[in-house]
């Protein structure tokens, strides 16, 4: 969890422009000025292209923090 | 801020928290004309939702429904680069000839129109340059008019006289509109604009988000063209980027909207781009983030 959490930091970092973004697993939107509707989904498809990995439209509304996102991420990396 | 936009933006908070904090960002722009607009525009929208025994509630789902196609849309979008919808027809039947996706899309865009910054500086710029047109004006056309709100503003502003005919392919869009202004100088037609007798001409022509809903969008310009007067005007507002449920017409860029004007046989009296987040152009290009273009054009 811990090297998919620094990836998935990466990803944040670049998709939100914001150097100083620093996510844990109890991080939400209400933590992260920049992570609104729109920049949720550019972020859905930057993490599905980074690990090659498609998520349903249920996953994608059921996320409420970061942790809960790097279970998804972990459950579709297993499957393939 | 209004107790009932409070009240609309908390209903919005409990379904879609990260849609609704989107929303409130807009909220720090908003200045007088918009509360002078919004206030009893408000009004006006809760009286017929009252007269059909429904209330803000009824709005806000219509609203959230609107929102959670264009979200799957946009996640379809932004993995293939390509609107998912393709021909004219299939839109046809799945969507303006159904009237319950159809009553939720076009309540969902009304609220949208004083929700989205980018809709409500669109319409502001339609009407803040409409009164310059009157004089000129003998006779009004608006061609998918959804729900009616952009008519709504000219028949207020243009002289009693003029006549006005409102074209739209969906009998929900027409029913709405016309529940919307029941103003009786109105003629409606449930058309498709392909389908209207060319044989009319017009002063003005006003075309808000209709573009992008067609396969061939050079041929509706150049027909419209032959629709205006001599001297007469189209408004016009059609978005890049914008994936919804029956957009059919990708407009990469703003350029590539201004080519097709121009080779229509327009040329731009007036223009303005209204980009749907708060980003710099290398952002907006970069994510491919919707961006609105409204302009007032002349037949050249
Ligand atoms: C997105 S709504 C725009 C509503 C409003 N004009 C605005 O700018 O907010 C598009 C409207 O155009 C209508 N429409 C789409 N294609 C059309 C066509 N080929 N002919 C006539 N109306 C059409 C739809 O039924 C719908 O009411």
């Amino acid at each position: 969890m811990k090297e998919l959490l620094a990836q998935v930091n990466e990803i944040f970092i670049d998709v939100l422009d914001n150097e100083d973004i620093v996510l844990s697993e109890t991080t939400s939107a209400n933590d992260v000025d920049e992570w609104d509707s729109l920049s949720h989904i550019q972020l859905i498809v930057a993490i599905e292209r980074h690990f090659k990995i498609r998520f349903t439209s249920k996953e994608i509304q059921s996320w409420n923090n970061i942790g809960e996102m790097l279970t998804s991420i972990q459950d579709k990396l297993n499957q393939n | 801020m209004t107790s009932e936009i409070e009240y609309i933006l908390s209903k919005i908070e409990t379904d879609s928290p990260i849609h609704a904090k989107k929303l409130k960002k807009n909220f720090a722009f908003f200045d007088e004309p918009y509360y002078d607009f919004t206030t009893p525009f408000l009004k006006k929208y809760l009286a017929l939702l009252a007269s059909e025994n429904k209330t803000l509630d009824f709005a806000v789902a219509c609203y959230l429904n609107m929102i959670a196609d264009m979200n799957s849309e946009t996640v379809a979008f932004f993995r293939t680069g390509k609107y998912s919808s393709t021909t004219f027809s299939e839109v046809n039947e799945r969507v303006y000839a159904n009237p319950e996706i159809m009553e939720y899309y076009m309540h969902g865009l009304l609220l949208s129109q004083f929700l989205w910054k980018h809709h409500y500086d669109s319409f502001r710029f339609f009407y803040e340059n409409l009164p310059k047109y009157v004089d000129n004006t003998q006779n009004y056309l608006e061609i998918g008019a959804g729900h009616g709100l952009y008519l709504n503003k000219a028949l207020s502003v243009f002289d009693e006289k003029t006549p006005f005919t409102v074209v739209d392919i969906s009998q929900t869009s027409i029913d709405l509109a016309r529940k919307f202004n029941t103003n009786n100088k109105v003629a409606f037609v449930v058309k498709d604009i392909f389908d209207f007798g060319d044989s009319d001409t017009f002063d003005f022509i006003c075309m808000g988000e209709v573009l992008e809903h067609v396969e061939e969008p050079l041929k509706l310009l150049q027909k419209l063209r032959k629709m205006l007067t001599s001297g007469g005007t189209l408004f016009l507002t059609t978005p890049t980027n914008a994936p919804a449920i029956d957009h059919l017409y990708l407009f990469n860029n703003v350029q590539e909207i201004r080519d097709l004007i121009t080779e229509a046989g327009f040329s731009i009296e007036s223009e303005m781009e209204f980009p749907s987040e708060q980003a710099s152009p290398e952002k907006i290009e970069k994510y491919k983030i919707a961006v609105l273009y409204g302009a007032f054009l002349k037949v050249k």
